[in-house]
């Protein structure tokens, strides 16, 4: 009975929270206080897939839901991302009958890697997806091994994993766990692979089962590479699912050998989250033909680049995320590649959307000396952290006269409306990209 | 004049940024007209502190952190001579808990200490992510930095800070954090904490200086936006210590 009025609970606050526009975690919130075991109750579909990880959850759950949807699956997804227990107990008791089923072949859930281990309490997911671990929004997270121990209790023995072989650190889920219960993704050595690491640190230099010097055959960017411990032999698995060839100007991923998939988004990650997302969808059972057709024809919805004018410049802002230097590093890369000359804006306002933070160590963890660069002209930093920005890039090979520091985002573009007519990259986070795309 | 930084197990020790805080000593002592060496021990290395000028660590994970210890441990006879000739030490992060007596990890277990200072450390479950604002008699200005640890230091008598307007101090309850005994100088603020006050950065160059029997230049030389970016911050948290909450998540 207490079920029952939890899922009408939930089911009416979620109509009246659409009407006002409000969040999706209130509705499963107060149905959980009604009913605090109701997501143990519940009847789930035969398919529950989760996905965790720092990076490209999101990206990757949208196109495991477009591939299981082209494949007529009736999947149920936290589209909204609110990937904390109460907005997932919004949407499976807003999409359950009165009598607790819920309706639909995959509940697909993103998972805060944080919190996953609540979520999970009650029931676990079939598969579980995880992407990648590294330092992502430390001010929160602590750090990535600490959240590696958060995630661990949210592992059930029966659940299928699907781990990125390339991560030292994501692979240790493995251990431990029934190795018939494992599927590994990866890619192998090709275009984009490097000898040498790139980047201000290194967080592969040591192992992280035993602390033993870990040896690197080649890197794919910051730590994800091929790897083995000298000392536990700790070491990338042959991956289930590879990426056997990669030509990202070309924007073309061959996976397994056989199968050609034309990039949509032509990026180091985007080439992980598709082999995450045909791994599990793999597992579930889709055809590789559904899933190449998806994947090709797939376009990124999550806007992280968007064009526009200011004055004479033509801007891309390439979204990336403070507190997280290898978003950061991959979009500093994107316009190292770049030919033609160009400017560059930084633009570091609020840390945070979310929580207040003064921190600014991550800075130091950005490989800035990526803008040391001639066909780059002009580096505008921005906002009330551009000292430190300044600061920062006082110890790269960017010449001072290159760079102009302006704290008054207003400014900046008025300045920027006035002079000069060089293409304009800004990179900067979700948190401040509205302070200047309103101003274009 | 030359002087050698040490900075130890950066392989291990290195949580976000701590090397900046040896790039920005290093430009103040070049700016000073001193040849500089950084000199990087890993955990596979065997440390020599017969010529350091600094030894320095940094934060790391409570496994990392562990590994460290246990590196350092056959090097602690050498490591307790230096610091009595005087070299300046610095150990930032949980770095500081290695010179206590004990740190006991969350399972229980007790990993004796390197006993350079009578303090010990319990390590628990929950996690101190926050800003701080710390107050200390050495120098004028407060510090700025981040703290990032999960665990509580016991019996400290000489802490670096004597009193914290924003963030938790050695354990929760006291109001100093840090350590500081003579040349030997801990706090838990971690990353580049260096980069973040230019005041503990003059502070710590003049101790360092003191031990060379060097005189300093007056004025000590200034890092470009060094002090601009620490009068943002400082306002910044300050506004924050002085009761403008607002939401924010732990962990």
């Amino acid at each position: 009975m207490r079920l029952m009025l939890a899922i009408l609970l939930c089911k009416a606050l979620r109509v009246v929270g659409k009407l006002l526009g409000k969040g999706s975690s209130l509705p499963g919130q107060m149905a959980l206080k009604l009913c605090p075991d109701a997501l143990g109750r519940v009847s789930l579909p035969r398919h529950i897939v989760a996905v965790t990880g720092s990076n490209g959850k999101t990206s990757t759950v949208e196109m495991i839901a477009a591939i299981l949807e082209a494949d007529g699956r009736k999947v149920l997804y936290n589209k909204e991302g609110s990937n904390q227990i109460e907005g997932v107990a919004t949407l499976i008791l807003s999409q359950c009958t009165l009598g607790g089923k819920v309706r639909g072949d995959v509940l697909l859930l993103e998972s805060d890697e944080r919190y996953a281990r609540y979520t999970f309490h009650w029931f676990h997911p079939t598969h579980f997806v995880i992407t990648n671990l590294y330092r992502d929004q430390l001010s929160r997270n602590g750090h990535p091994q600490w959240v590696y121990d958060a995630i661990c209790p949210a592992i059930h023995p029966d659940t299928h994993l699907i781990l990125n072989a390339d991560d030292p650190l994501v692979s240790c889920f493995a251990q431990g766990h029934p190795q018939t219960q494992v599927t590994w993704f990866g890619l192998e050595q090709c275009s984009v692979s490097t000898l040498q690491h790139r980047g201000m640190y290194h967080d592969g230099l040591r192992c992280p089962q035993c602390g033993g010097a870990m040896e690197y055959t080649c890197y794919h960017y910051a730590h994800i590479g091929h790897y083995r411990c000298t000392s536990c032999g700790h070491h990338r698995r042959t991956p289930d699912v590879a990426g056997t060839a990669l030509d990202l100007s070309a924007g073309v991923l061959t996976i397994d050998g056989s199968t050609d998939i034309p990039l949509a988004f032509r990026s180091i990650y985007n080439v992980y989250n598709i082999l995450a997302a045909w791994t599990v969808c793999q597992l579930c059972g889709v055809d590789k033909a559904v899933m190449g057709g998806v994947i090709g024809n797939y376009i990124l919805k999550n806007g992280r680049m968007v064009t526009f004018t200011l004055g004479g410049h033509r801007g891309t802002l390439l979204t990336s995320k403070h507190e997280n230097s290898v978003a950061y590093d991959t979009n500093l890369a994107y316009i190292q590649a770049q030919q033609e000359p160009c400017e560059v804006m930084v633009l570091v306002d609020s840390i945070s959307r979310k929580y207040f933070t003064g921190e600014t160590s991550w800075l130091w963890d950005i490989d800035f000396d990526r803008l040391a660069s001639p066909h780059i002209r002009r580096v505008w930093l921005c906002g009330k952290y551009c000292n430190d920005l300044a600061l920062r890039l006082a110890f790269t090979g960017v010449d001072r006269e290159k760079v102009v520091v302006e704290q008054d985002i207003r400014r900046s573009a008025q300045r920027l409306k006035e002079e000069g007519s060089l293409p304009l990259y800004v990179v900067t986070c979700f948190s401040d990209r509205d302070k200047l795309l309103e101003l274009t | 004049m030359e002087l050698t930084l040490l900075h130890l197990y950066p392989d291990a020790m290195s949580l976000y940024g701590e090397y900046a805080n040896l790039s920005v000593l290093r430009r103040v002592l070049e700016l000073m007209g001193v040849e500089v060496t950084v000199r990087s021990v890993g955990l596979d290395d065997t440390p020599d502190f017969s010529d350091a000028g600094l030894i320095y660590m940094g934060a790391g994970t409570e496994r990392s952190q562990k590994w460290a210890l246990e590196a350092l441990r056959p090097h602690v006879q050498p490591l307790k001579e230096a610091v009595e000739r005087g070299v300046p030490l610095l150990f930032t992060g949980n770095a500081m808990e290695l010179l206590g007596s004990a740190i006991t990890d969350q399972s229980g277990r007790v990993w004796p200490g390197l006993a350079l200072a009578a303090f010990e450390t319990r390590e628990g479950e929950r996690r101190t992510v926050e800003d701080v604002v710390a107050h200390t008699p050495l120098w004028q200005d407060p510090v700025v930095g981040f703290m990032n640890k999960c665990s509580a230091t016991q019996g400290v008598t000489t802490p670096l800070f004597a009193q914290l307007s924003l963030g938790t101090g050695n354990c929760p309850g006291e109001q100093g954090e840090g350590y500081v005994e003579g040349n030997v100088i801990a706090t838990h603020l971690a990353g580049p904490v260096l980069v973040k006050n230019p005041a503990f950065l003059n502070w710590l160059v003049g101790r360092m200086a003191a031990f060379q029997g060097w005189t300093l230049p007056e004025p000590l030389p200034q890092l470009p936006y060094q002090h601009q970016a620490y009068d943002v911050t400082v306002k910044e948290l300050t506004a924050r210590a002085g009761g403008h909450h607002g939401e924010r998540s732990s962990v």
